[in-house]
């Protein structure tokens, strides 16, 4: 046994370059970065997107590899996809030939249940090795959604919990290896559950250093302490209406405008402070909006190089971001 | 040093124990040809077990204690020898007051709690740490991580250095170090010497192989175990298996932690245990671990603060102290600064 040299770790971008600044590069290879929010929030977007941008070469922020999409909520969002793969391939018409060419590097596989989704993680062992050798290696694995498959499957009896739990930790100690030994970023997404506790409770249960909301509600990811002790990386999104100001309507009555305001908050992760970042979503994707990385409210936490650095891409011209702020879901 | 870890044969071992030497202390009088007469083995082999024993003995032995005589020390020699040890300091002040100074070398700490509650920042903080040279008090020494979760990250290791050399090395000093190259963050970098498992068997192996290789790195005095628990939460066929091999990794672990005067911090996760019909958290790996570790630190949250409890110690009072994570590493805790200035 050797010592290994240590070199920072490769990042993969998600196509947004203030998401990669919030998340200094993007989602990191070689451990497992959790994505959990309502639904709506925008997860299986912001997955897709990032398995598009794997195949970006280096100098772009991506890892110039294919990617793998295992999905187990169907339906599988085949339309959004391709809407996703006509805008990426717009943006970056001089490094691909098609949109076909595009698609052609993400490879999809069903998931239908808990134990499938071992065997998948236990075969794709020898596929990766195999896919190593060509010239577009898979190095982005997405599995969507995690929760989708255990939460149906287990009751909630002590039996069934603990045996769940084992089964979390054998997918997440292979995934580990995989992602160490290929050099793989893996991302899941998580649904999220209401919290209804006694505040006192609230203490011994609570992880990262954040209190998470969401459409008022105070959620947790799903999934309980133990797959929370599976991740590397927990990330959140957020969607809270707020009022943007009042608009004379037509006639005499005040229509006051909403907005959802959509935040991606770190939860916590080895290598980020806890901080959030507001985003928007609009037909070319998830895009962060500018200048609202803001470290947490409570005074423990520490700020993120981005902060210190306030020169942000503000809304690059491909990404039209400032527009869609106004634009993104209306409601009066 | 014990006859049983002898590199020679199985069959001999065996008849050296039955014989009665089990420590190399009871070989030292002996002459080769003596030796062949008691134990009833060919000359040969016996002046080979006496070079193996007295070249051991003299290499467990650098500071010239009487050890090797007895096999053992007086509890004054070893009350003398804890003064002269220094702990590595967690770089919180709140946290090192109730850890009587810092984390104590020759013994083996745990630390566990929630995820995100900085388990992996006090690790990798105390793999900086150790560095500090011993004008500022520290032990100048090396680290050895072994991640079992991949949650080491470089770059965050990079920022926690770039933070200890602004404090500790770029300090103006007297004397003759102007003349050094200032230090960067990746100097420190090198002298953690990182070790990535990824199943229990690598676990293992990489917790047996630790003694060898710490015999070729002196210098090292911290071993860090990011966590212990994580290959040993999976479903094990044979529960008895599992703490059967998990008391023998803590075996070691105390070993190493003794034989070589150096900290052993293992990192451990937390479970939820269902009792008499309520559930409370706890730290993972059940009740018979909760013997392995020589103290024992909860970090918990307490409404926005991060808090570090002592719930286990044959030296510290219980008592918990708050401390922070900041982009420097871990800290002292903002508020806990302000109590302080108001009283």
């Amino acid at each position: 046994m050797r010592p290994e040299i240590l070199l920072p770790a490769q990042k993969c971008t998600l196509g947004c370059p203030i998401l990669d600044q919030f998340l200094a590069g993007g989602v990191p290879c070689g451990s497992i970065t959790e994505l959990s929010g309502e639904s709506g929030s925008g997860k299986t977007q912001l997955a897709l997107q990032l398995l598009l941008s794997a195949q970006l070469p280096l100098s772009l922020g991506g890892l110039s590899a294919s990617s793998l999409y295992l999905h187990s909520e169907p339906p599988y969002p085949f339309r959004r996809f391709e809407q996703l793969s006509k805008a990426f391939y717009l943006s970056y018409p001089q490094l691909f030939d098609s949109v076909e060419c595009v698609c052609n590097n993400v490879h999809v596989q069903d998931l239908h249940s808990a134990d499938h989704l071992f065997d998948v993680v236990l075969k794709l062992d020898s596929a990766l090795a195999e896919e190593s050798r060509k010239a577009m290696p898979i190095k982005v694995i997405v599995i969507d959604s995690i929760a989708a498959l255990f939460r149906s499957e287990f009751e909630n009896t002590p039996f069934d919990l603990k045996r769940r739990a084992s089964l979390f930790f054998k997918i997440s100690i292979k995934l580990k290896l995989l992602a160490k030994r290929y050099g793989i970023a893996v991302l899941v997404t998580n649904q999220v559950v209401d919290v209804m506790r006694s505040s006192g409770d609230l203490n011994a249960l609570r992880i990262g250093n954040i209190d998470l909301y969401s459409s008022g509600r105070r959620i947790c990811p799903a999934l309980g302490i133990s797959w929370a002790s599976c991740v590397n990386s927990r990330l959140f999104l957020s969607m809270n209406e707020e009022i943007v100001g009042n608009a004379m309507g037509e006639g005499d009555a005040n229509i006051s405008c909403r907005r959802t305001k959509r935040e991606m908050h770190v939860v916590f992760a080895p290598h980020l402070p806890s901080s959030s970042c507001e985003y928007v979503i609009n037909r070319e994707g998830v895009f962060g909006v500018g200048g609202q990385i803001k470290a947490s409210v409570s005074g423990t936490s520490f700020k993120s190089d981005a902060s210190k650095n306030p020169t942000f891409l503000l809304c690059d011209k491909d990404y039209s971001c400032g527009k869609s702020v106004t634009l993104d879901s209306f409601s009066s | 040093m014990e006859v049983s870890r002898l590199p020679v044969s199985a069959s001999t071992r065996g008849k050296l124990i039955s014989a009665g030497y089990t420590s190399f202390s009871s070989l030292s009088n002996f002459s080769p040809s003596e030796l062949a007469i008691a134990v009833k083995i060919p000359e040969k082999e016996a002046d080979e077990i006496l070079k193996l024993a007295t070249h051991d003995g003299k290499s467990d032995n650098t500071k010239g204690t009487q050890a090797v005589v007895s096999g053992g020390q007086t509890a004054w020699d070893m009350l003398k020898e804890d003064e002269g040890l220094r702990c590595i300091t967690t770089s919180c002040a709140a946290l090192d007051k109730i850890l009587g100074g810092g984390i104590n070398c020759k013994e083996v700490t745990e630390i566990g709690g929630v995820p995100g509650i900085g388990k992996t920042q006090l690790g990798i903080q105390l793999a900086i740490n150790v560095q500090i040279p011993h004008e500022h008090g520290g032990l100048a020494a090396k680290a050895i991580y072994i991640d079992t979760e991949g949650s080491f990250m470089v770059e965050r290791v990079l920022q926690i250095a770039a933070a200890c050399l602004s404090e500790y090395y770029e300090l103006p000093r007297r004397g003759s170090n102007a003349n050094q190259p200032n230090r960067q963050p990746q100097d420190l970098l090198e002298n953690i010497y990182y070790f990535r498992v990824c199943s229990y068997t690598e676990q293992i192996a990489a917790i047996n192989y630790l003694g060898k290789f710490i015999k070729e790195h002196k210098e090292v005095k911290i071993v860090i175990v990011d966590s212990i628990t994580f290959h040993f939460r999976q479903d094990f066929e044979n529960m008895a298996l599992r703490t059967r091999l998990l008391s023998e990794l803590a075996l070691k672990l105390m070993k190493v932690a003794n034989e070589f005067k150096l900290a052993v911090v293992l990192l451990n996760q937390v479970t939820t245990k269902y009792s008499e019909g309520s559930v409370h958290l706890t730290l993972a790996l059940g009740d018979s671990w909760s013997h392995a570790s020589t103290n024992r630190i909860i970090l918990h949250w307490n409404a926005n603060e991060r808090y570090a409890y002592i719930d286990k110690s044959p030296t510290l009072q219980s008592s918990s102290a708050p401390y922070a994570v900041t982009g420097k590493g871990i800290r002292d805790s903002v508020s806990d600064h302000k109590r302080a200035k108001l009283m």
